[in-house]
């Protein structure tokens, strides 16, 4: 059992929330809300790391941050190397479970009917108040479920980690790498625990975010 | 100039829809907008209330401007002090009926919020444990009155109130009335109601302001708009249901205002002796009405005298405390005529009767000939 390749997948995963959730929040709710004409091109590439091959995405990934690219150097320099580093795994999975946080939070906040953020306009509710005061707390089961999915997406992730970061031990050998190169050594019983420990932390936490959305729904609506 | 200290909403749009025209209405006035759906009844409400932007125009409220799209003025909803009551009711799920119309009152410490919140909800007619329950737990009529609450509780300079009766039941709808009634009675804002029931319209308004497709095409008092209706469109729209074509001969100088109005051709023409309101030039094709309560029954021995047609009764319709009849007139070949009857002389109607109709001739109102289409 590799514990330090489970604690590396935990950091990343909370870390991957942090970054995700404000911009998840924003660009949800935006989506949401806006009739703007290019809106289905964004939706497209919010969509766009679900339906591509990981290896496709991490590919572009080393083009656009890699050490060759002009992006990758500037970064280098200011001694935060996207390639092979957790700074690059933390890049990688922002941008591979966009899709898992955005969309929910979309679906949450499409969700609310239009007229109660006019009702809380006319009540003299403000943006801010009505975000707090009305969007949330109506949204907060698909928001839930979208920190949920993405957490245990980001635990789960191989290929994209494998592409941008190999497999450091303590930087980029995340759970997922581990039970690969376990299998790659023959090593099938390190393999076989580390594997349910993933599975059991991803049914857990998948049952219980359902579970909580359930009675949030049912509390919301009585 | 007219900065009126009531309310003052212009309009002049195309886009995204149309909508144009003008209302009115003094301090403590309730005005109706009358219309089928679609007229633009509550475009004109999101504009009062500043949910939306014209494209040209102006809302002055109690002697501010919320709105004036030429000086570029322009006052959010959260800077109007607007109580708009929604169709639907827009209660917040996840609030109960305190916390939602607390929400109108945020600005206020909290302790003041709850006593303030239960003090409009006792005003509306809701107390005890129905202050704390949610929107899901209430009938359609609480939530209507928890939406009228929060609405009251923002301390309106201008009440709007979209339909509000639509989706509530009619026993609930009795005990808004009355509501609505009382609130007309003890609050010094104009009060605009938009509403497509003519009844409901008759009974609560001062006034009525009467849209199609995005104009307003006439406002007065109801009983001024049901008599004189300005087009047979209005006429249609608040529900005049006699509606004849005729020629409009103009006054024959004996006695000023009065003319002869030609009903049919040749032989069977009869020639009616009419108000002359002096708005219609003579010799031209017109519609005429004339509203219910100027129509009479009488024995069909009494046909020929002046106003007095003989008519047959093609049919009986009895709906409770009202009876609906169709009637053919022997006037300009058969002309079809529908009454509305509720005192003692729906008793016996039958179909086949024959008798007379009287006409309050004075009570005949022309209007210009639609336009074909």
């Amino acid at each position: 059992m590799d514990w330090q390749a489970l604690a590396l997948s935990l950091e990343l995963a909370v870390v991957t929330l942090l970054v995700l959730l404000p911009l998840g929040l924003w660009l949800g709710r935006w989506l949401a809300r806006t009739a703007w004409r290019g809106k289905a091109w964004i939706e497209a590439l919010v969509v766009l790391p679900l339906v591509l091959p990981p290896t496709v995405l991490g590919y572009y990934l080393l083009v656009v941050f890699g050490g060759a690219s002009p992006l990758g150097q500037v970064f280098a320099e200011l001694g935060l190397p996207l390639t092979f580093s957790f700074g690059g795994l933390v890049l990688a999975s922002v941008i591979f479970n966009i899709p898992f946080m955005v969309q929910p939070v979309q679906r949450a906040f499409e969700a609310i009917p239009r007229d109660l953020a006019e009702a809380a306009a006319c009540s003299g509710l403000g943006g801010w108040q009505t975000l707090v005061r009305v969007e949330l707390p109506l949204a907060w089961p698909g928001i839930l479920s979208a920190l949920v999915l993405t957490f245990v997406h980001t635990l789960g992730e191989f290929g994209v980690v494998l592409m941008m970061g190999g497999s450091i031990p303590g930087e980029t050998k995340t759970i997922a790498i581990a039970i690969y190169d376990r299998v790659q050594a023959f090593d099938l019983a390190g393999a076989d625990r580390m594997a349910l420990v993933l599975l059991l932390l991803s049914l857990l936490a998948v049952a219980a975010s359902f579970l909580a959305t359930a009675r949030l729904s049912a509390a919301a609506r009585r | 100039m007219d900065a009126a200290p009531g309310l003052l909403v212009e309009v002049q749009q195309q886009r995204p829809m149309p909508l144009q025209g003008r209302i009115e209405a003094a301090p403590g006035e309730l005005l109706a907008l009358v219309g089928p759906s679609g007229a633009g009844k509550t475009s004109m409400l999101r504009v009062a209330a500043g949910l939306m932007k014209p494209q040209q125009g102006r809302v002055l409220v109690g002697g501010e401007t919320w709105c004036d799209v030429a000086q570029g003025q322009w006052r959010a909803p959260q800077q109007r002090h607007v109580g708009l009551v929604f169709q639907h009711y827009a209660l917040m799920p996840h609030l109960s009926a305190a916390g939602n119309v607390a929400l109108s009152l945020l600005h206020r410490p909290r302790a003041e919020r709850e006593r303030e919140a239960a003090h409009w909800l006792a005003h509306v007619g809701l107390t005890g444990e129905l202050v704390r329950r949610r929107p899901s737990q209430l009938s359609g009529g609480q939530q209507q009155r928890v939406a009228v609450a929060r609405a009251l509780a923002r301390a309106p300079k201008l009440l709007l109130l979209d339909e509000p009766f639509s989706a509530v039941d009619m026993m609930a709808r009795q005990g808004l009335y009355r509501l609505i009634a009382d609130l007309r009675r003890e609050l010094s804002v104009p009060i605009v109601l938009v509403t497509h029931d003519l009844h409901e319209a008759r009974l609560l308004a001062d006034r009525l302001v009467v849209m199609d497709a995005g104009q307003v095409l006439q406002s007065g008092t109801p009983e001024f708009v049901h008599r004189a209706p300005r087009t047979p469109r209005v006429a249609d729209l608040v529900g005049i249901a006699n509606r004849w074509q005729g020629w409009w001969e103009g006054g024959d100088g004996r006695e000023p205002g009065w003319g002869w109005l030609r009903w049919g051709e040749g032989e069977a023409a009869v020639r009616l002796r009419v108000r002359d309101k002096g708005r219609m030039s003579r010799d031209r094709a017109v519609t005429f009405v004339i509203p219910g309560d100027a129509l009479t029954l009488a024995d069909a021995h009494t046909a020929g005298q002046p106003g007095h047609f003989a008519a047959r009764v093609d049919g009986v319709r009895h709906q409770g405390e009202i009876t609906m009849a169709s009637l053919t007139l022997a006037v300009a070949g058969g002309q079809p005529l529908v009454l509305t009857l509720s005192g003692r002389e729906r008793r016996g109607l039958q179909a086949g009767q024959a008798l007379a109709v009287a006409f309050d001739l004075a009570q005949v109102h022309l209007m210009p000939l639609r336009p074909a289409g």
